[in-house]
């Protein structure tokens, strides 16, 4: 049995998201997904439409964007312009009618899209079992990096804003801290099979970009013209010589890559070694687009 | 009226069986000249269910809600080759809601095959069935069967061949001296391709719901084929076919997939009789995707050999196929045997036993798998000798089916190929792979199509008018969203001489007793049709007797068109309701049959598709910019719902041709991208500028309409086209389809 519940502030959300086995809803378009394959069975189900996470607003010389914003929202909104690489990465994640719904917070916080771990008929290591069928079996769509799960991130937005150095708000009814996005984000280990570092009753309340970069640039490759997973996807954002590669769709989490050799570390498993093919090109696209000489 | 019974053959996607046909030589109604200025018959017309099915008003079986329905589950194995060792029916049983458990033994199919298992030989095998009162008590219930097995390990393709591991003895065929004829070849080619496992993803799962009235069984079913439902049904139950009325009004598409009744339609129906409830069984997404069926994984080798002139001397195909647990050997070999003219033809066709459920019918079955392999080997020899592929093609152009010796009864492919070539701009192909300002690879590559789609008996038909003359067509068809009740109002129309607005059809509902064909083989048209035609001609030829005796003039003198009465001599124009008025509460009837085909010809269908693709050599990413499809299928009904069965078929093609591919797990068998998450059906952003072209001549021996089917046609050729475009964009060829960005970039390494 699920409870629902629609809190009208932010701590009376954070109240309820203290309490044991509630989860945040934001679309629902991720978590609706889990429950119906046994990922997760939230006892409390936390909807945060009404709890003032919903604005994209200034925010000294960068910008606010709350948790609870849509992916729709944030394409459309004015005072992301300045970060392309968040626009793009915005308007080209999942379908018109998901982005609608779909919210900030959650896209940044979905489970991989691991056919393994989301299908009821594995139980597999980063689902606390034993063995990472995808290192035994079908990878074609994993990540690149050597693991106990090779599972891949699968946010289209994470990548673009980590490249423009955002960083998240974390709430609880304990407080409140802020981390680098990447920092978000870990690689399970034996002991602790989770992706992020929240603790339980944590909500990420909002994502904060900094001062503009002076260029940046969104590069995904899909399994189809629309409605799909970045099977790779490559965000660059440059600071006038510095610029800043990250990637999803190569590692557990969203990954950044060293511009003058973007695939140290990634050597892939054998049936996902094309993936360093089209990371190779992704980068060169990026870069070019960011490059101060275009 | 003299009915007489006359043996006939009938055609089911390349299968024949004589059948015995009901013939009423009434039924033989004369063909329209071809010179025939036709009111109806090939204008274009909306479908009169087009407002409900968009608007979420039309009622499939899955939107049947009946007072004290149940809600029935499978059990289905998580491992797709295991032995049963324990299973908990009592505890599914007292869990709270649950009316009834069936386990394995507990329900049998009409020929007494159980239909639960304790041995899953295959993925998502049906173990156990739980009806409840609700969705969630019946997961309850389907938990608490806590299922223990002894866990096989799969059976995969890989072994298969050296193993024997065949559902049936593999098949060859041979004309001539094929080894003669490849040895005295100038030129050469062999291909090797594998073409994935296809997954029909019918919008509506397979879903039934069943009430018993008393001895009486009603069944909504989501099928093909309301009557071969009807049919087992009746059988399984020891019922008279009276006792038993299928309703299958709207579906949510079938692709092949929904054949008969169904273990859906079995199992609600037993599950019903246990608990005196009507009980609604609908799969869900997931069990679709993995049980729903599936167009056969194959991995073919074809060679080709031709005289410098491109004569074929010989061809040989070696096709292994991924049958699952059986199932009908579908024709992979035809189009190798029959598209092109060629004395010396092997075929091999190695039906590999695999641990997916058995191969069923989707979409022109085998021959899709067996043009797409076929027609890039053609290309490749037209590489080989310098040939444009189309030439090539046309120089090995035949009119007569090789197999039978028997000739095509029509066959316009010639023209196909010059209207697809001047619609897709072919003959400046080659500038295409100048290099483009937007970095792509650009490239156009063609394909041919053959199918049969002649249809045949029997179908029958009633048409009604009343004193409103308003007319009612009765046909056994079931509309799968093809708009065939559409083409049943225009022929009808055509034939009364009444406005299309005043014509009605109905199908879906087997309690008229009216027999109709399957929705498959591309049949519904040229059987159905011309049993609406000759129904409607008799209720025509009484009208205007009626008419005569209204007007005192001859009948003979008298035209029926847009609802109005003419004589001959332009005297006399009244409105059809002048004679129908008269009627009072009496009505107009007329029954039709569909009569048998010609001997002495084969019937088939035939086409051409020209792609031109853009391919990203940095992603991967293959394009399709333009598909020009233009099919031979005789007379066009409405030209409307023909474009867009060619559109359909088309889409669906780019989705093999490009992402679709059901992976299976090597370790547990079980496919891993049974979701619409994982499985890549194309959306429309993927969609290419589609120009659809038909000939549009009826068949001259074919019965009283000319019109051949276009169900599977427009799949065909489609993915083979694709693949010869890339290949033209790229000058590599993929070993295997889809085109995935993983096999585009790996083939470009």
């Amino acid at each position: 049995m699920t409870t629902y519940v629609r809190p009208a502030s932010l701590e009376e959300a954070l109240e309820l998201l203290a309490g044991d086995g509630a989860a945040p809803l934001g679309g629902g378009t991720d978590l609706a997904g889990q429950v119906d394959r046994g990922i997760s069975a939230p006892a409390t189900l936390v909807d945060l439409r009404d709890a003032g996470l919903a604005t994209v607003e200034p925010d000294g010389d960068g910008v606010r964007i709350g948790a609870a914003a849509t992916l729709a929202e944030l394409a459309e909104s004015a005072v992301i312009e300045p970060y392309a690489a968040v626009g793009a990465a915005a308007s080209l994640a999942a379908s018109p009618l998901l982005r609608n719904v779909g919210t900030v917070g959650g896209n940044i916080c979905q489970h991989t899209r691991c056919w393994y771990y989301r299908g009821q008929e594995w139980h597999c290591w980063l689902g606390g079992g034993e063995t990472c069928y995808a290192q035994i079996g079908d990878h074609r769509k994993h990540g690149l990096e050597p693991g106990d799960c090779i599972s891949a991130h699968p946010s289209d937005l994470a990548p673009a804003l980590a490249a423009c150095g955002a960083t998240v708000e974390v709430r609880s009814t304990t407080g409140a801290r802020e981390l680098a996005l990447l920092d978000l984000y870990r690689r399970p280990t034996a002991d602790d099979r989770s992706l992020l570092v929240l603790e339980p009753g944590e909500l990420v309340a909002a994502v904060r970009l900094p001062t503009p970069p002076d260029a940046s640039a969104y590069q995904r490759l899909g399994e189809r013209a629309a409605f799909s997973f970045p099977l790779v996807s490559v965000a660059a954002a440059r600071h006038g010589d510095e610029t800043t590669l990250v990637a999803a769709g190569v590692a557990n989490v969203p990954r950044k890559l060293d511009p003058s050799d973007p695939l140290a570390g990634l050597p892939g498993n054998p049936q996902s070694t094309w993936k360093r093919r089209a990371l190779v090109t992704l980068v060169e696209r990026a870069l070019a687009a960011v490059s101060s000489e275009s | 009226m003299k009915p007489r019974l006359v043996k006939s053959q009938r055609e089911m996607e390349g299968r024949f069986e004589d059948v015995w046909v009901l013939v009423d030589e009434d039924d033989e109604v004369e063909s329209w000249p071809e010179d025939a200025e036709l009111d109806v018959v090939g204008k274009p017309a909306t479908r009169l269910d087009g407002p409900v099915r968009t608007s979420g008003a039309a009622h499939y079986t899955v939107d049947v809600a009946l007072p004290g329905m149940l809600h029935a589950l499978i059990l289905r194995a998580h491992v797709a080759r295991a032995r049963l060792t324990g299973l908990d029916v009592e505890a599914a049983r007292a869990t709270p809601g649950v009316r009834a458990v069936l386990g394995p033994g507990d329900a049998t199919a009409m020929g007494g095959d159980p239909v639960l298992t304790d041995e899953p030989g295959w993925a998502g095998a049906p173990i156990a069935a739980v009806a409840a009162d609700t969705p969630d008590a019946a997961a309850a219930g389907l938990a608490a069967l806590a299922p223990a097995y002894e866990t096989l390990a799969p059976l995969e393709v890989d072994g298969g061949l050296e193993e024997q591991r065949f559902t049936e003895e593999p098949r060859e065929t041979v004309r001539g001296d094929p080894d003669a004829g490849l040895a005295a070849a100038d030129a050469r080619i062999e291909l090797t391709c594998e073409t994935p496992a296809h997954v029909q993803s019918p919008l509506e799962p397979h879903a039934a719901v069943a009430r018993w009235d008393g001895d009486s069984l009603t069944a909504w079913v989501s099928t093909q084929g309301m009557f071969d439902a009807r049919r087992e049904l009746a059988r399984r139950f020891g019922l008279l076919t009276e006792q038993v009325r299928v309703i299958s009004e709207f579906i949510g598409g079938g692709f092949g997939a929904k054949q008969g009744a169904g273990v859906e339609a079995l199992l609600a129906a037993e599950l019903a009789r246990a608990t005196g409830r009507p009980v609604r069984l609908a799969l869900g997404r997931h069990e679709e995707q993995v049980v729903g069926g599936r167009r056969a994984w194959t991995r073919q080798t074809v060679t080709l050999g031709a005289r410098s002139d491109g004569t074929l001397t010989g061809i040989e195909l070696a096709a292994v196929v991924a049958m699952g647990a059986g199932g009908w050997i579908f024709p992979v070999a035809e189009p190798a045997l029959s598209i092109y003219a060629c004395p010396n033809v092997r075929t091999m066709v190695f039906p590999v036993r695999t641990s997916l459920r058995a191969q069923n019918a989707f979409r022109a079955p085998g021959v899709v798998e067996g043009v797409t392999v076929l027609e890039q080997a053609i290309d490749e020899l037209a590489g080989a000798l310098g040939m444009d592929p189309l030439e090539l093609r046309r120089a090995n152009h035949v009119d007569r089916d090789q197999g039978s010796g028997l000739p095509y009864s029509s066959k316009r492919l010639l023209a196909c190929y010059d209207r697809a070539s001047e619609l897709a701009g072919w003959a400046a192909r080659d500038a295409l792979r100048e290099p483009q300002a937007d970095g792509l690879l650009r490239g156009m590559g063609c394909a041919s199509q053959i199918w049969w789609g002649g249809g045949g008996p029997p179908a029958h038909a009633t048409v009604r008018l009343d004193s409103e003359a308003r007319a009612l067509v009765t046909t056994g068809i079931q509309d799968i969203g093809t708009g065939t009740l559409t083409s049943a109002r225009i022929v009808a129309a055509e034939e009364l001489g009444l406005p299309l607005a005043h014509v009605v059809a109905r199908g879906g509902d087997t309690a008229p007793n009216l027999y109709g064909p399957v929705a498959g083989g591309s049949m519904t048209t040229p059987a159905v049709m011309p049993a609406v035609r000759s129904a409607a001609g008799k209720v025509r030829r009484i009208l205007l007797s009626l008419a005569a005796d209204v007007l005192e003039i001859a009948a003979a003198d008298l035209t029926i068109s847009d609802g109005r009465i003419r004589s001959r001599d332009g005297a006399l124009d009244v409105d059809v309701v002048e004679v129908t008025g008269k009627l009072g509460n009496a009505t107009i009837d007329g029954t039709g049959a569909r009569g048998p085909n010609p001997d002495g010809f084969r019937v088939n269908t035939f086409g051409c598709q020209i792609a031109q693709v853009a391919v990203d050599p940095g992603t991967g990413v293959v394009a399709v910019e333009r598909v020009v499809a233009v099919h031979d299928v005789g007379r066009i009904v409405n030209p409307l719902a023909a474009s867009s069965q060619a559109e359909g078929g088309v889409i669906q093609g780019i989705g093999y041709a490009l992402s679709e591919e059901l992976v299976v797990d090597p370790t547990t068998g079980m496919p891993v991208n049974g979701h619409l998450d994982d499985y890549k059906v194309p959306t429309i952003a993927d969609m290419p500028e589609i120009l659809v072209d038909f000939p549009n001549v009826a068949d001259p021996n074919l019965p009283n309409l000319g019109a051949k089917g276009l169900g599977e046609p427009p799949i065909v050729p489609t993915a083979a086209a694709i693949a010869n475009a890339f290949a033209h964009a790229t000058g590599r060829r993929a070993a295997a389809l889809p085109l995935t960005p993983a096999r585009v970039l790996e083939v470009l390494a």
